[in-house]
């Protein structure tokens, strides 16, 4: 650390070094930690959450009972111990809530004012923070699996919606219309994906077992699907031509930067792609586990040297390399299935929520002072809380 | 980390959990906490021991693990680091969080297992719940996703509240039902009971005035005589005693030995004799033996109704109402109480239905009290009876010979009275031979009757005449055909050869006997006929020859003589497996012990030779193996049904035993998982699912099939196949 600092000063290094150096160290000590909580509001299993951008302070979560619920992530009380609070929620009791599961929140990427969420009642409703009350509603045929704004556009503002029907709907939100309509997967849709690095080209994951890359200026087909083989036809099975996973494809995430493609699936298997070939790099992560039957909210951290993939799978969330495909870590502390993830940029947190109604803190374990003795430390650990202590009784001699 | 102790302290978590009992062995468990102190790397080992016997699926092994978890839990810092971080497993294994796993059986354990859990869990976070995040995660786990109600001492969850909640319920109903059926019987019955309480109680005062005078002279009489009463000599001055008594006084003074007699009499009056001298001269004046007496009145202290033919009809109606309350309201009123109190219902109501009953109830005492007699009543049923009898007298007298006439009606008949009515039969029955001196002594004063008798024999309608004309007839037939009955009757007209006729046999008759002392000249010759042409004959025409057998024949009698049936006295006595002895009384062989050979009371052959005998073939057996008990076979079967048959047993030389049974049950200490209850399903299903019957159903059902598809299947020719 202190040798990053040194050539920082110096100048020897890139500033971006430094960073990059200090958020993988923090990323790699993530732990459930004792001083941050989130308060419990969800009185179901938590399915979705989202945090904004522009400042890091608020985050979505959708509840599968329909209440969505807004906390507030910032620590101002100055103390080491922060419960983040619901600053608002729309509860059972709002007549505009959804009927069922919410499925996916998102912030409107330049402003909080907006957020959009769709839910199995067959809604897409777009949020009025300051209400609470929908803008905007647009109705489906079937459940709505997921939908997704693009983070960088600047020249539309469409939400692609993949919901029961094999067809991706495009959602404008300036007329408030249904605008154009994807055509090419024959199962339901179970994730859509923005490029974060073009703001044409959509990602979309279907129950078929393809994912196809649009550019949604060519409405009249995909750019490509994604091959797991690669083209190579000898390895395939007949009908495993042009799958990404032998079983749905559930889960779409582009890294930070968009070059590579990040899917999961359930033949248990995690997948990275060139998202501008397609090409699969056949990283191999080793079994993820994954029997959802919707999509799975999966993260990627951004800003490290090596990226991490935060997977959850069954009861923990799986931290990945995601470029090696190496398990780094498991994040073990719900105790029922975990639904989503979401990583925090600026302080390299993480939340993640799950079917127990819990939404957990995992938050990076500070440097312990290099200059205090073991010996010390254990004692002070101990002064610090009495449970920490041992209880030996004395007829154990 | 020593290699030693971490062994030991394998070996101590082995034990203690696999003891099968409730309770840790508190020496053991000291023990391995002081391994535990000494280093944290033990701690790790425990833990991972811990967890691994966690993880075996027997509840009992859970349960000791999950206890030394919670003694550990308390103790060290890092054990519970350890187990907070793998909270998750652990609740699954524990308080059954995963509904995916259940925990295992036995049931009682893991009911029990669960219980304390949760209640360890709550502790523990009340301790530990601020230090440890985690804990405190899986506590609110357990209180709002599983909805734990951690107040609750038996640890229902939601779903098993709600269950006994609708049982709850559906009871409710039941019983609701069930009031308000009883409310409305008693408003319908109420006021029958009371009617017929007060009917009741009105009979009972009809009846009571003519027996009241009696009943209160009863009561000063039970009064009377319960106590002694001393009378004062004037009191009784009415009384005379008599000479003898009087003689034994002045005896007794002098001698006390005669005093015997007295006492037993009267005892208090003796020593009053004795103390008071002068008032001696008073008793002796008065004539009394002394100043007290005890007068002992015997009266019978129950009352005692009978039935007249003037209470008649009260006492039936008593009666009536006696039967009805007895056998309908009280059980009803009996039911309702029930009913009442399960529910728990307003007072008044069962007020109401307690007071009946006790109304009830009185009357019926009241009623036992009377003593009534019903036995007139009984009576009159017998009369009814013998008014039917009448009845059947009027049917039209039956003309000619009746074979069976009751002994009472005889004499109407004009019949001889006889000793039994078996005799009778016998005697009518013309088929039967025997002849028995019938008339008995007929009494003088009979004589009258007896000539009358004869004048109706004269008259061929009556039944006497008929029977003359059999008797008649047998007669005759037992004089006559002497040679075609058997021997006995034949002599029965000699009285003289009694005796010897005693003494000869009985015999069937035969040819021997129908040629009895003739000499018969053709016995035993046969026309022979030398051509057998049927027309042509030859000149010498016949040619008799003599058949000895057939000869023989005529003459002999074959008599078998099977002997005596003579009973066995002897019995096997083979000692029994049981103890007894066998006892079997097969006259030469036992069908189980083989030869039966004389043998002592507990069972040990009397003779040494038999002893060695025995001892030899014993041997033999045992050293063949019995081909029924085929071992594959027993395996199945102990396998099957979880007892041991002794399959493991060697009984050949070159047979070897079962390779599973062999060995010893790893942990005797737990219950056994394996053992299927002996429940009336399992017995049947051990039948039913046998793998042979399954087998000979099967083929019997396909050959069905078969038939069924084949062509000619109602040919006999193709039906044989």
């Amino acid at each position: 650390m202190l040798s990053f600092l040194t050539a920082r000063q110096t100048g020897l290094d890139d500033p971006v070094r430094l960073r990059r150096a200090e958020s993988t160290r923090r990323v790699l000590s993530l732990e459930l930690n004792h001083d941050r909580d989130v308060e419990r509001i969800h009185g179901n299993g938590v399915n979705c959450i989202d945090i904004e951008v522009i400042e890091g302070r608020y985050m979505l979560s959708g509840g599968s009972d329909g209440v969505i619920v807004i906390y507030d992530l910032e620590n101002c009380s100055k103390k080491s111990h922060y419960t983040c609070k619901a600053v608002c929620t729309v509860g059972r009791s709002n007549c505009h809530v959804h009927k069922f599961s919410v499925e996916t929140v998102q912030w409107y990427p330049y402003d909080t004012g907006i957020f959009v969420s769709s839910s199995f009642d067959k809604s897409m409703k777009v949020w009025d923070t300051e209400t609470l009350k929908p803008a905007d509603v647009f109705e489906f045929d079937g459940n709505v699996y997921c939908h997704h704004m693009s983070p960088i556009a600047r020249k539309h503002n469409l939400i692609a919606v993949g919901t029961k029907d094999p067809k991706v709907q495009l959602c404008d939100l300036k007329s408030g219309s249904r605008i154009h309509i994807l055509q090419g997967h024959r199962g339901e849709i179970l994730s859509v994906q923005w490029s974060p690095r073009y703001e044409h080209i959509l990602a979309t994951a279907s129950a078929d077992g393809r994912v196809r890359m649009w550019d949604v200026r060519r409405a009249a087909g995909s750019l490509f699907t994604l091959d797991q083989y690669n083209g190579d036809k000898s390895k395939a099975s007949s009908e495993a031509v042009n799958t990404a996973h032998n079983g749905r494809v559930n889960g779409l995430r582009f890294t930070d930067d968009g070059l590579y493609l990040l899917t999961t699936g359930t033949d248990d298997r995690m997948r990275l792609w060139n998202s501008a070939t397609g090409h699969n790099t056949l990283v191999n992560y080793g079994k993820v586990v994954n029997e959802s039957r919707k999509g799975v909210k999966f993260t990627v951290s951004r800003g490290c040297s090596p990226e991490f993939a935060f997977v959850p799978c069954g009861s923990s969330v799986t931290v990945y390399s995601l470029y090696t495909g190496k398990l780094v870590t498991t994040l073990r502390g719900h105790y029922n299935n975990v639904d989503c993830c979401e990583f925090h940029p600026d302080y390299q947190e993480l939340y993640s929520g799950g079917k127990d109604c819990n939404i957990l803190a995992w938050v990076p374990v500070l440097r312990q002072p290099d200059v205090e003795d073991e010996g010390k430390r254990g004692g002070d650990q101990a002064a610090v809380n009495p449970a920490f202590e041992d209880a030996w009784s004395s007829d154990e001699d | 980390m020593d290699q030693e102790m971490r062994d030991k302290l394998s070996e101590l978590v082995e034990e203690l959990t696999t003891s099968g009992e409730p309770q840790l062995n508190q020496a053991k468990m000291k023990e391995v906490k002081k391994i535990c102190k000494l280093s944290n790397d033990y701690i790790d080992h425990f833990y991972h021991l811990v967890m691994t016997q966690l993880n075996q699926d027997h509840a009992e092994v859970r349960f000791s693990a999950f206890q030394m978890a919670a003694e550990l839990f308390s103790r060290s810092h890092h054990f519970r680091a350890l187990l907070v971080t793998n909270l998750q497993e652990f609740l699954e294994l524990t308080v059954e969080t995963d509904v995916e796993q259940p925990l295992p059986p036995p049931k009682e354990v893991a009911r029990k297992l669960k219980t304390q859990a949760i209640q360890t869990v709550q502790a523990w976070q009340t301790t530990y719940g601020e230090a440890y995040k985690k804990l405190a995660l899986g506590y609110h786990f357990l209180k709002q996703v599983k909805k734990v109600d951690f107040q609750d001492v038996e640890a229902r969850t939601l779903a098993e509240r709600r269950r006994r909640e609708e049982k709850q319920q559906r009871l409710e109903r039941i019983y609701k039902g069930k009031l308000e059926k009883a409310k409305q019987e008693m408003e319908e019955m109420a006021s029958e009971i009371e009617d017929s309480l007060t009917e009741m109680n009105n009979c009972m005062t009809l009846i009571m005035p003519d027996t009241f005078n009696f009943f209160s002279q009863e009561l000063t009489a039970v009064s009377e005589t319960s106590t002694e009463v001393s009378l004062q000599d004037t009191d009784v001055c009415d009384e005379q005693p008599c000479c003898s008594k009087d003689l034994n006084k002045e005896g007794g003074r002098m001698a006390g030995a005669t005093k015997g007699d007295e006492e037993e009499e009267d005892s208090s009056a003796e020593s009053d004799t004795e103390e008071g001298v002068d008032k001696d001269v008073f008793i002796r004046s008065s004539g009394l033996m002394s100043h007290t007496y005890r007068l002992d009145l015997k009266v019978s202290s129950d009352l005692n109704v009978k039935e007249t033919e003037e209470n008649e009809a009260v006492v039936n109606t008593m009666r009536d109402l006696h039967r009805l309350i007895s056998s309908r309201y009280l059980p009803a009123i009996q039911s309702w109480i029930q009913v009442f109190t399960k529910v728990g219902v307003e007072e008044q109501l069962m007020r109401r239905a307690t007071d009946l009953k006790k109304s009830l109830e009185m009357v019926l005492r009241k009623h036992d009290e009377l003593h009534i007699d019903y036995k007139a009543r009984q009576r009159r049923v017998l009369k009814a009876g013998e008014e039917d009898d009448d009845d059947f007298e009027e049917v039209p007298e039956k003309e000619g010979y009746e074979p069976h006439i009751p002994e009472h009606l005889r004499a109407e008949y004009g019949l001889d009275p006889i000793s039994s009515p078996s005799t009778s039969v016998a005697e009518l029955k013309p088929s039967k031979p025997v002849e028995r001196p019938i008339a008995p002594p007929m009494p003088s004063t009979l004589g009258r009757l007896k000539s009358r008798r004869y004048e109706e024999e004269l008259d061929p309608t009556c039944a006497a005449a008929t029977l003359r004309i059999l008797k008649e007839k047998v007669a005759t037939a037992t004089c006559t055909s002497v040679s075609g009955g058997s021997p006995e009757p034949a002599t029965s007209c000699s009285s003289e050869q009694t005796e010897e006729k005693e003494k000869a046999p009985v015999v069937s008759f035969g040819l021997d006997l129908y040629y009895w002392g003739e000499e018969q000249p053709t016995a035993g010759k046969i026309i022979k006929n030398i051509s057998q042409h049927q027309f042509w004959v030859p000149h010498e025409v016949e040619e008799e020859v003599e058949n000895e057998e057939l000869s023989a024949q005529m003459k002999s009698r074959y008599i078998t003589f099977a002997g005596r049936f003579q009973p066995v006295e002897h019995k096997c006595k083979a000692p029994l497996p049981n103890g007894s002895l066998c006892e079997r009384q097969d006259r030469v062989k036992c069908p189980f012990h083989g030869l039966i050979i004389p043998r002592d009371e507990i069972g040990r052959p009397v003779n040494p030779e038999d002893a060695a005998r025995l001892e030899k073939e014993e041997y033999k057996r045992r050293e063949e193996q019995p081909d029924w008990r085929d071992p594959e076979l027993m395996r199945e079967i102990e396998a099957a049904t979880g007892e041991d048959l002794g399959s493991s047993k060697t009984y050949g030389k070159g047979k070897k035993a079962g390779k599973g049974k062999g060995k010893k049950r790893k942990h005797p200490n737990l219950t056994d998982l394996k053992q299927t209850a002996n429940t009336s399903r399992s017995r049947l299903e051990k039948k039913v699912f046998n793998k042979s019957s399954m087998k000979r159903i099967a083929a019997v059902m396909n050959k069905m099939d078969t038939r069924k598809h084949e062509k000619f299947a109602n040919q006999f020719n193709y039906a044989l196949k």
